[in-house]
C-alpha cells in the first residue's frame, strides 16, 4: 500500500516536474503468460505456470499464480518461456566505417591527429564507445528479435582496440533507454593497422599495446603526484586514449581479447597476466585445448557459435584440405561441452554469423556434442549475465528482474520450433506464425532443397545486340548467399548482394565499360551444366547463356 | 620452526606433484654402438652415450644403464649434435614490423607459433635449435628468440631459458628500400641510403644513452619524477650494457665494417654478422673484434648487393680465426643444413670444423654453448641419429632428440601415416567437411590449403627478406 502511494506520488511529481518525459517513457502494458512451460534457469523448470510482467519487470512467476485483473493474458498452452536470449558479442546496430586499404592516403610515420585529445591513430583508440555509435530505434533489430534475442553485447570489430562494448536491450526508442551497461569492457583484436602506420605487424601490435599500458600507468602516477602538488612539475597530458585504459589497468573494466586459435588464446592469457588484467576471451573456437589455463586464470569465454563449415566447392585439381582444417570443423561443435566439463565459464555469441538462425541451430549442435541442454540455455542467458556482472537483473525468470523473455513453440533447440513472442523491458513483440511449408507429395524421402545448386565456373556469352561478348562467371555458393566474380572485357568485378533461391540466383555488380561505370543486376538459373538469365543495365536488359567449365 | 614448515611444504609438494616426482627419478636413455661425431673431440667409433634426465651423462664403450632405461641400438649409424640454425624465421606469425626504421620494441617471442609444421620438418632434418630473427626491413629490428624445436609442447617450453636475449640489425637494400616500390600515397620511410642507415643506428644509440642516463639519474635520486619506460630504447640500453646480442644482417663488406666501427664508437660488440657474403674481405677486422659470421655456404647473386661472394668465404674466415656458422634463413633449406656444411669441406675446411659450423659455432654465437652444440658430458642431450655420415647425400635422420626426449622418429612417422590416412577418411565423410550441395559423397575436390599465414612474411618466399 505504502509502495503504491509512493509510486503514485512519484508519478505525479514526475508529471509536474518533467511533463515531457511521460510521453517518452510509455508505460508498457501488464502481461501474463499463462499455462506455459517456464524455464526459469534460476531453478527447476515449471511445467505449467504463469509469468506476470509489469512496468518492464517480472512481477511474479510460479505454478499457481493469480493472474492480475489488469493483465493482458497470453495463453501459453504449448509454449515454453525462457529468459530473454543474449548474444554475447555482435556488432549489431553499429554502422560499418570504411577502412582505407593498406598504404593509401596515410604517411608511414605516425602523426598525431590534430583534432582530438588522443595521440593515437584510429584503431588504437580504446576510448571509442559502441554506445555512441549505436543508432536509436528498434526496427533495425527485428530480425534478431524474431530469432529470440532480447539482449546483446555490441562492439565494433574494427581496429586493434575495438573500443568499449555496451550491453543493450534490443528494443527501445532511444539509445539511453536501450542501454543496460553503456560501457562494459574494452575489446582487443590481434590485428594490425591497415594504413601503413605502426603497428603493421602482429609483433608491433603487442609492443604498441604494452607501451600504451605502460604510458597509462605512468599517466596515473604523474596525475597523483601532480594533484598533490602541481608546483614545479609539468602537467601530465590529457590523452583520452590513455585515460580510457585506466579502468582496464585497475581491473575496474575487463578486457575482451578476440582469440580463436589455441595460440591466440595463450597469447591473450599471457598478456593479461603480464599486466594483471581481468580478461575475457571472445571467439574461443579452440578454447578446449587450453581449458586448463582458462580455468586456472578464471577467464570466461564468449564462445562463438559461428562454427567453421566448408563453404566452397573448389577446383577439381586442388590439393586435399589439410587435416588441421578437417579436424577443426569436426572439433568446434564439441568445444562448449568440453569447456563445461572443465569448469570454464562461457556464454554463447553469434561471432559474425551471416544468418542469426544458425545461433540456435549450432547451440543445438553443441548439445549433440557433449553439452547438456540446461547448460546450453544457461550459456545464452544467465552465464552471459554473470560474465557481464548483470546477473542480479538479467538472465533468469525471477521476480524483480528485467522483463526479458523469449517464448517458443516447441523446444528452443528443435528444428521446427517457432519463436512466438519476445518480451523486452516488458514490451511485447509478437511474431506472426510462419506459414507451414507444404510437404512434398512424394512421401518426403527426398526433401526439396531450399536453394538451387549453382556454385562453379561458367563461360557465358552476353548477347549484346550486334556485339555478343564473352565473359566468365565464378559463383561461390554459401547457403543462400552467393559471392564470386564476373569477368570479361569490362574487367573483373565482385558479385554484390548475391542471393540463391530455389529457382535460381541473382546478384548485382559494378563494372567499367567504355569508360563508364555501369551497375548490373543479374538474375539467372542453372539447369544441369547450362546457365542462362538476364543482365539488366540502365540501358536495358540483355540475355546471357553459357555452360559450366570443368 | 620455519625449517620444519619448509620441510613439510616440500613433502607436500612431492606428494601432490607427480611431475616433480618424475623429475626426481632418473630417466635414462642409452644409445649403443654408434659412430659419434662429437663436434669437439673427433669421431668416436662403436661408442655408447648414456643420457640421464635430458643430459649427456657418460660417453664411452659398454656403458651400463638402469633396467628401465630406453635402449637405442645405433650400430652402423652416425650420431651428431643437434643442428643449430643461426638465422631462421620459422614458427613466426610475423617477421617484419615495417613501419619505423627502429623497431626494437617488437618481439618475435610474442608471435611464436608452436604448431608450425616447418618445425617438424626441421626436426626431420636434424635441426634442434634455432635463432628466430626479426626480418631485415629496419636498421634496428626487433628482438629475437632462441628456441629448441620441442614440437608438440606448449610455446613457453620452446624457449631456451638461459639464452642471452638478442636483437636484429640490418643494413643495405632491405633497409633503405630504394629497390621497393613505395606504397602509393605514402611518404617514403627514412633512410633511403646506406649513409642514412648508419645515421639511424647512431641516432638510436645516442637516444639510448640519454635514456640510460635519465634512469641512472632517477635511481641516484638526482631526478624526482620517474622517467617514462620506453620499450624501444630499453633493449638498446641492454646492447650498450653488453647484455643483448646483436645479429646484423648485411651484404657489403664496407657496410658491415661501418657497423663494426659504430659499435666500437659506442663500446658494444656485434655478436654476429648475418649473411656476410663479403665478410672474407674484412676477415681480420672481424676476427679482431671477436664477432661471429653466419653465412650461406654457397648461395648468392639473388640481388645486386649480394653479388660479390665466393665459395671460399667460410674457409677464409675460418683461417682468420672467425667463428663461422652456416644458416638457412629458409624453412626449406633448414632441412638440409648438413649438406650445406658438407660443401665447405671441399674448399678446405676440415670435417669437424665444418660440422661445428652447424652445431657448436652457432651455439657460441647464440651464447648457449654451455648447454648444447656438441656431444660432451654435462650438455643437453640434443642428438641426431643418422643413417649415414651427415655429410653424405644419402644420410637422413633416423631420430632427433632434444634433452633426451625424442621429437622425430622416422619409424614412428612411417607407422603413423596409415593412421592419419584413416583419420582423414573418417573426417572427410563428416557433413561439416563436405562442400555445400555436394551430396553424400562429396565428389568435388577441396581448395588448395594455405599452409601458412604469409601476410607478414615480407616476400620471404622470393628472397626479399634476405
Amino acid at each position: 500500500m505504502k509502495n503504491l502511494i509512493l509510486r503514485f506520488g512519484i508519478a505525479i511529481f514526475a508529471f509536474i516536474a518533467f511533463g515531457w518525459s511521460i510521453e517518452a517513457q510509455t508505460r508498457t502494458e501488464t502481461l501474463a503468460i499463462t499455462n506455459a512451460r517456464i524455464v526459469t534457469v534460476s531453478g527447476a523448470a515449471i511445467e505449467r505456470g504463469t509469468v506476470v510482467v509489469r512496468d518492464g519487470l517480472i512481477e511474479a512467476v510460479g505454478a499457481n499464480l493469480k493472474v492480475p485483473t489488469d493483465a493482458r493474458i497470453i495463453d501459453g498452452t504449448g509454449l515454453t518461456v525462457y529468459p530473454g536470449l543474449i548474444d554475447a558479442n555482435t556488432n549489431l546496430g553499429l554502422p560499418a566505417t570504411i577502412t582505407p586499404p593498406r598504404g593509401q592516403g596515410q604517411p608511414t610515420t605516425q602523426i598525431a591527429p590534430t583534432t582530438s585529445n588522443s595521440n593515437y591513430p584510429d584503431g588504437l583508440q580504446p576510448e571509442e564507445m559502441a554506445i555512441e555509435r549505436l543508432k536509436a530505434g528498434e526496427a533495425q533489430f527485428e530480425t534478431v528479435r524474431s530469432a529470440g534475442f532480447t539482449t546483446a553485447l555490441i562492439v565494433s570489430r574494427e581496429g586493434i582496440f575495438n573500443g568499449q562494448s555496451a550491453i543493450i536491450n534490443l528494443a527501445g526508442d532511444s539509445v539511453s533507454e536501450m542501454a543496460i551497461r553503456p560501457a562494459f569492457a574494452e575489446h582487443f583484436t590481434f590485428t594490425t593497422l591497415r594504413t601503413g602506420q605502426y603497428p603493421t605487424s602482429l609483433m608491433g601490435t603487442f609492443s604498441a599495446f604494452r607501451q600504451m599500458l605502460l604510458d597509462a600507468q605512468r599517466l596515473q602516477i604523474l596525475r597523483q603526484t601532480y594533484d598533490k602538488n602541481p608546483r614545479g612539475m609539468r602537467r601530465p597530458e590529457a590523452d583520452k586514449s590513455l585515460e580510457a585504459l585506466l579502468p582496464v589497468l585497475n581491473r575496474a573494466m575487463p578486457i575482451v581479447f578476440n582469440a580463436n586459435t589455441e595460440i591466440e588464446i595463450i597469447r591473450a592469457v599471457d598478456l593479461a597476466k603480464e599486466f594483471n588484467l581481468s580478461a575475457i576471451i571472445s571467439g574461443g573456437q579452440e578454447a578446449w585445448k587450453v581449458a586448463d589455463r582458462l580455468k586456472a586464470n578464471n577467464i570466461p569465454v564468449l564462445l562463438s557459435l559461428n562454427f567453421p563449415k566448408r563453404t566452397a566447392t573448389a577446383s577439381p585439381d586442388a590439393d586435399a584440405e589439410s587435416l588441421t582444417l578437417l579436424r577443426l570443423r569436426a572439433e568446434t561443435p564439441k568445444t562448449a561441452g568440453k569447456l563445461a566439463n572443465a569448469g570454464v565459464k562461457f556464454a554463447f555469441q553469434s561471432g559474425g554469423m551471416t544468418s542469426i538462425g544458425d545461433f540456435l541451430t549450432n547451440a543445438n549442435k553443441a548439445t549433440e556434442n557433449g553439452l547438456t541442454k540446461d547448460a546450453a540455455v544457461r550459456a545464452m542467458t544467465l552465464s552471459a549475465a554473470e560474465i557481464f556482472g548483470l546477473d542480479n537483473r538479467l538472465g533468469t525468470i525471477e521476480a524483480g528482474k528485467i522483463a526479458n523473455l523469449t517464448v517458443s513453440r516447441g523446444d528452443i533447440f528443435s528444428k521446427d520450433k517457432t519463436i512466438t513472442h519476445v518480451v523486452i523491458d516488458g514490451k511485447l513483440f509478437e511474431q506472426k506464425e510462419k506459414p507451414k511449408t507444404p510437404t512434398p507429395a512424394t512421401g518426403g524421402a527426398t526433401q526439396q532443397p531450399a536453394t538451387a545448386n549453382v556454385g562453379g565456373n561458367y563461360a557465358i556469352t552476353i548477347e549484346i545486340p550486334g556485339q555478343a561478348t564473352a565473359a566468365t562467371l565464378n559463383l561461390i555458393q554459401q547457403g543462400e548467399t552467393l559471392t564470386g566474380t564476373i569477368a570479361g572485357q569490362f574487367g573483373t568485378a565482385p558479385l554484390k548482394n548475391g542471393k540463391i533461391t530455389a529457382e535460381g540466383f541473382n546478384f548485382s555488380a559494378t563494372v567499367e565499360f567504355g569508360g563508364q561505370t555501369i551497375d548490373l543486376d543479374v538474375s539467372g538459373r542453372v539447369t544441369g551444366n547450362q546457365i542462362s538469365g538476364t543482365i539488366t543495365t540502365p540501358q536495358g536488359a540483355i540475355p546471357f547463356s553459357g555452360a559450366k567449365t570443368p | 620452526m620455519k625449517k620444519i614448515y619448509k620441510f613439510l611444504f616440500l613433502i607436500a609438494l612431492l606428494i601432490t606433484s607427480p611431475t616433480l616426482l618424475l623429475a626426481q627419478s632418473k630417466t635414462q636413455v642409452l644409445i649403443r654402438n654408434a659412430t659419434v661425431l662429437t663436434a669437439v673431440r673427433g669421431t668416436l667409433e662403436n661408442t655408447d652415450i648414456l643420457i640421464e634426465n635430458g643430459k649427456i651423462a657418460k660417453i664411452g664403450k659398454n656403458l651400463k644403464a638402469a633396467s628401465n632405461a630406453k635402449i637405442i641400438d645405433a650400430a652402423g649409424k652416425f650420431v651428431s649434435p643437434g643442428i643449430i640454425d643461426c638465422h631462421s624465421h620459422t614458427m613466426s606469425d610475423a617477421v617484419n614490423e615495417f613501419s619505423f626504421s627502429v623497431t626494437s620494441m617488437a618481439r618475435i617471442r610474442d608471435v611464436l607459433n608452436p604448431t608450425d609444421i616447418s618445425i617438424y620438418r626441421a626436426l626431420a632434418g636434424g635441426v634442434t635449435t634455432a635463432n628466430l630473427l626479426h626480418g631485415s626491413a629496419n636498421a634496428i629490428g626487433g628482438q629475437n628468440s632462441t628456441v629448441k624445436f620441442k614440437y608438440g609442447k606448449p610455446v613457453e617450453d620452446f624457449l631456451v631459458a638461459d639464452a642471452p636475449p638478442g636483437i636484429k640489425f640490418a643494413l643495405g637494400e632491405n633497409v633503405k628500400r630504394t629497390n621497393f616500390n613505395p606504397t602509393p600515397g605514402a611518404v617514403a620511410r627514412y633512410p633511403r641510403t646506406r649513409m642514412g642507415t648508419m645515421e639511424v643506428i647512431r641516432d638510436a644509440f645516442v637516444r639510448a644513452k640519454d635514456y640510460k642516463k635519465s634512469w641512472d639519474d632517477f635511481r641516484a635520486k638526482k631526478a624526482m619524477i620517474q622517467p617514462r619506460r620506453d620499450l624501444e630504447l630499453e633493449p638498446l640500453v641492454e646492447v650498450l650494457e653488453g647484455k643483448r646480442l646483436v645479429h646484423a644482417h648485411g651484404y657489403r663488406s664496407d657496410e658491415h665494417l661501418n657497423l663494426l666501427l659504430i659499435a666500437d664508437e659506442f663500446g658494444f660488440k656485434i655478436a654476429t654478422l648475418q649473411h656476410g657474403l663479403e665478410a672474407y674481405k674484412i676477415a681480420p677486422e672481424i676476427a679482431k673484434r671477436g664477432t661471429g659470421v653466419s653465412i650461406f655456404s654457397d648461395y648468392w647473386s639473388y640481388k645486386l648487393e649480394a653479388y660479390d661472394s665466393i665459395p671460399y668465404n667460410a674457409v677464409i674466415l675460418w683461417k682468420a680465426g672467425v667463428n663461422v656458422s652456416i644458416n638457412s634463413d629458409s624453412d626449406e633449406r633448414m632441412r638440409r643444413l648438413n649438406l650445406d656444411a658438407a660443401k665447405v669441406v671441399k674448399t678446405g675446411v676440415p670435417e669437424e670444423d665444418a660440422l661445428k659450423m652447424i652445431t657448436l659455432n652457432p651455439a657460441k654465437q647464440l651464447g648457449i654453448d654451455k648447454r648444447t652444440g656438441s656431444i660432451e658430458v654435462g650438455k643437453d642431450a640434443d642428438i641426431v641419429i643418422w643413417t649415414a655420415h651427415p655429410f653424405s647425400v644419402y644420410a637422413r635422420p633416423e631420430m632427433t632428440m632434444i634433452e633426451g626426449e625424442i621429437y622425430f622418429d622416422r619409424q614412428q612417422d612411417l607407422a603413423k601415416r596409415a593412421e592419419l590416412q584413416r583419420e582423414r577418411e573418417t573426417l572427410e565423410k563428416l557433413e561439416v567437411n563436405r562442400p555445400p550441395g555436394a551430396g553424400a559423397t562429396g565428389t568435388t575436390a577441396p581448395p588448395i590449403p594455405k599452409e601458412k599465414r604469409q601476410a607478414d612474411h615480407d616476400y620471404a618466399e622470393d628472397g626479399g627478406n634476405r
